[in-house]
């Protein structure tokens, strides 16, 4: 059975650190059942908000919202945070310390132990449940903090930068935990700078700057909206020179040899076709989506 | 000085019931268990009345936690350890040191043995409870010669000079210069009995003479007795409250340094983390002040110690009573202090500060346990809860206290700990999130409200 979904809303959250406006009337939705991945530049106030939404700051104005009701403790037990400066007591069993943050949670001992195995087999951390965990990698503590945050099913799941310095295995890992916990009925905001990695990860996305809403929606509308993209790879060439003069063509991205093309709506794409080919042989010409990494400058650009 | 036990009572008592309350709601049925496909089993939890249900538990977790975390630990084993041995120590030496049979004084007298001079020495000693014994010297040169080699201790010259090989200053505690402290004026004055012609009945008659007793129309209480009992006592409130605190101060900077208290407070309330800690470490030093107190109790009994004679019990009852009043009113002071660090030197330099005020209170309360005459100053400070704890015990030594005066005090000390609560989790919530940065009195302004969700639309500056 599917955990109950539920609407975590934020509405008007302003804050204030001296002249510095960290929040500015921001204002957006997480629904249920989907990976939200949660963007902005540095400094935009991600973990501002995150840390509203537990009401670990002050507020000095706006609401947090779940399900309607707005947050308090009994809403904050049933949420699971893992924040973007790791914290775990170093010194204390692996094990131990889930079930101890299962039981703060509300769980009582014997669920938190079986919980506590489960999620550590899961995670494929299993053998480290009885070490201490300074005794453990960096990737590894990093499991244990998801461990940590999930143990009781939290409905709401907030991560500030879980994927931070993971390699492809701890991201597959935790990446598809994120997923399964909102096919689950959880309802996931997690902030990342990795943006390919929220691309693959995420449904919709929600990007901020200086406090404020920039961009939100799917992934799909925000990768199918705006002007027409050409990716081109011709051979041998990497500077992308040819495209730079033709009149309505902008060069968005050039990476690997792949030259990603922005076209305005008057643009006959056989003319880019043209100066490709004069510039060497065509390997590759597709249309495509909007990157997330190009909605992303688009937005704080 | 029965009053004491009252409020002792009163606390075991709502001790017991916090205990009995905790103990039923945890064999309280946990609600049905709901299941979770292809993932952990879902927890059980009643969505109903969590919170409420949850604050005291998130403390009692909080709480067993730090019991576990501090008892598994070699140092404070090792340490009640070493504690449990310096105190029992403690009692045991001064006892041996007394009941030890010392090797008696030899005291030489030139010429033939004279009766009255014979008894007087052997009086003298008996004062002072050295045993003595009387050896004749035939000549002065045969004493002198005795006291060189040490065998003599002292030597009677012509009934009216006392020899002794080296001076004897007047403060020496040696058991000649005792022994020579009453010898010499009975020597004299039976000395100026010859003089005056008096015959040996008549001397050993006036030798015979006692002072009179004076009778108070109090009841004797013991007051020497506790007066070292009270000393005591406050060293130990002393160390324990210093050693405790510390604690404190340095598992909240901890938890702050390893940024846990993040992720904590995501699931407790700062007051809650912080009543946990304060309660865990308060039982842990209870139950090691307990420990040493009824470790002390059972090897005074055993050896006939002075220490607890008496209102000795009572007083021991008090001391506890007011460690435990003085660590619940000092440790919110440390947690706040420790929430404002998160390195090692920061906590050093918060340390000296906070521990001032402890100190002044403990200098001045030793310096009147061991004077015994309270100033009007130091009755004050018996009532202000910072003092209290280690004045009051004092007080209380020296039967300078009724059971009302001192009630009034444990009732001025609770409160001024729940002011000193809601001070603390107002430095505590604002100071412990604020990592990497130097937290400066502005920041810790404002009152402990954790913020409360408002509806009201929001203004917009611009």
């Amino acid at each position: 059975m599917n955990r109950v979904g539920g609407l975590l809303e934020l509405e008007g959250l302003r804050r204030t650190f001296g002249s510095l406006v960290a929040l500015d009337d921001l204002t957006f939705t997480v629904p249920s059942g989907r990976v939200v991945g949660f963007l902005g530049p540095n400094g935009a106030g991600k973990t501002t908000t995150m840390r509203a939404i537990f009401g670990l700051i002050d507020l000095d104005a706006g609401v947090v919202r779940w399900n309607g009701t707005p947050v308090g403790p009994a809403q904050w037990q049933r949420f699971g945070y893992m924040p973007e400066e790791r914290g775990l007591y170093p010194g204390m069993l692996v094990g131990e310390q889930v079930e101890y943050l299962g039981r703060l949670h509300g769980m009582s001992p014997n669920d938190a132990a079986s919980a506590t195995r489960a999620w550590l087999e899961r995670l494929e951390i299993a053998d480290r449940a009885t070490s201490k965990v300074e005794a453990l990698s960096h990737g590894n503590q990093q499991r244990v903090q998801l461990a940590a945050a999930l143990i009781h099913e939290p409905e709401l799941l907030v991560l500030d930068e879980p994927l931070s310095g993971l390699d492809p295995t701890g991201i597959d890992a935790i990446g598809h935990v994120l997923v399964d916990q909102a096919r689950a009925g959880c309802c996931v905001l997690f902030s990342s700078h990795q943006l390919d990695l929220v691309e693959d990860l995420c449904e919709q996305v929600t990007i901020i700057d200086h406090g404020r809403l920039v961009v939100s929606g799917t992934v799909d509308d925000l990768a199918s909206s705006g002007a027409r993209r050409l990716v081109v790879r011709i051979e041998g060439e990497r500077t992308a020179d040819w495209a730079r003069g033709l009149k309505g063509v902008s060069v968005s991205e050039v990476a690997a040899g792949e030259v990603r093309l922005v076209l305005d709506d008057a643009v006959d794409s056989d003319v880019v076709l043209r100066a490709a080919m004069a510039a060497g042989r065509v390997t590759e010409f597709t249309f495509a989506r909007r990157r997330l990494s190009e909605v992303f400058r688009g937005a704080v650009g | 000085m029965r009053f004491v036990l009252i409020p002792v009572i009163v606390a075991v008592a709502i001790g017991l019931r916090v205990l009995l309350w905790q103990r039923r709601r945890k064999r309280q049925p946990v609600a049905e268990t709901s299941e979770h496909e292809g993932a952990p089993p879902q927890p059980l939890r009643t969505p109903r009345g969590f919170a409420v249900g949850a604050n005291l538990g998130s403390v009692g977790l909080v709480a067993r936690r730090e019991v576990l975390e501090r008892v598994r630990g070699r140092i404070f084993r090792f340490g009640t350890l070493i504690i449990l041995l310096v105190v029992g120590a403690a009692i045991v030496i001064p006892k041996i040191h007394t009941s030890h049979s010392t090797p008696p004084q030899q005291v030489g007298v030139v010429g033939a043995p004279n009766q009255e001079l014979t008894q007087v020495i052997k009086y003298s000693g008996k004062q002072v409870k050295i045993p003595v014994e009387v050896v004749s010297e035939p000549t002065q040169q045969a004493a002198e010669e005795a006291l060189r080699s040490g065998k003599l201790d002292a030597a009677v010259v012509a009934g009216d000079t006392i020899l002794v090989y080296q001076p004897v200053s007047s403060d020496s505690k040696s058991d000649t210069a005792t022994l020579l402290e009453v010898l010499a004026p009975e020597l004299g004055v039976l000395h100026a009995y010859q003089q005056a012609g008096l015959s040996g009945t008549q001397i050993e008659q006036v030798a015979k003479a006692r002072p009179v007793p004076v009778e108070s129309l109090q009841a004797n209480n013991n007051k020497d007795v506790n007066k070292g009992t009270s000393v005591i006592g406050v060293i130990l409130i002393f160390l324990m409250i210093t050693q405790y605190n510390t604690w404190i101060l340095m598992g909240v900077m901890q938890e702050k340094a390893s940024r846990v208290v993040e992720v904590l407070l995501a699931a407790v309330r700062p007051i809650q983390l912080l009543g946990g800690k304060v309660l865990g470490i308060g039982l842990v030093a209870m139950g090691q002040a307990a420990l040493i107190a009824g470790f002390a109790f059972v090897v005074s009994k055993a050896v006939g110690s002075d220490l607890l004679r008496g209102t000795g019990g009572l007083l021991l009852l008090s001391d506890l009573l007011w460690l435990v009043l003085g660590y619940a009113f000092y440790s919110w002071l440390y947690a706040a202090a420790g929430s404002t660090a998160e390195r090692q030197d920061q906590v050093q330099t918060l340390a000296l500060p906070l521990s001032l005020p402890i100190l002044i209170a403990y200098i001045y309360s030793i310096t009147v346990a061991s004077s015994g005459s309270p100033s009007l100053l130091f009755k004050v400070l018996a009532y202000l809860p910072p003092t209290a704890p280690f004045a009051m015990p004092v007080l209380v030594g020296l039967d300078q206290v009724t059971w009302w005066q001192f009630l009034i005090s444990v009732v001025l000390a609770i409160a001024g700990t729940v002011v000193m609560a809601w001070f603390a989790a107002g430095i505590y919530r604002r100071a412990v999130l604020k990592s990497g940065q130097r937290v400066s009195l502005r920041d810790l302004r404002g009152g402990p409200r954790r913020p409360r969700p408002t509806s009201t639309p929001t203004v917009d500056p611009a």
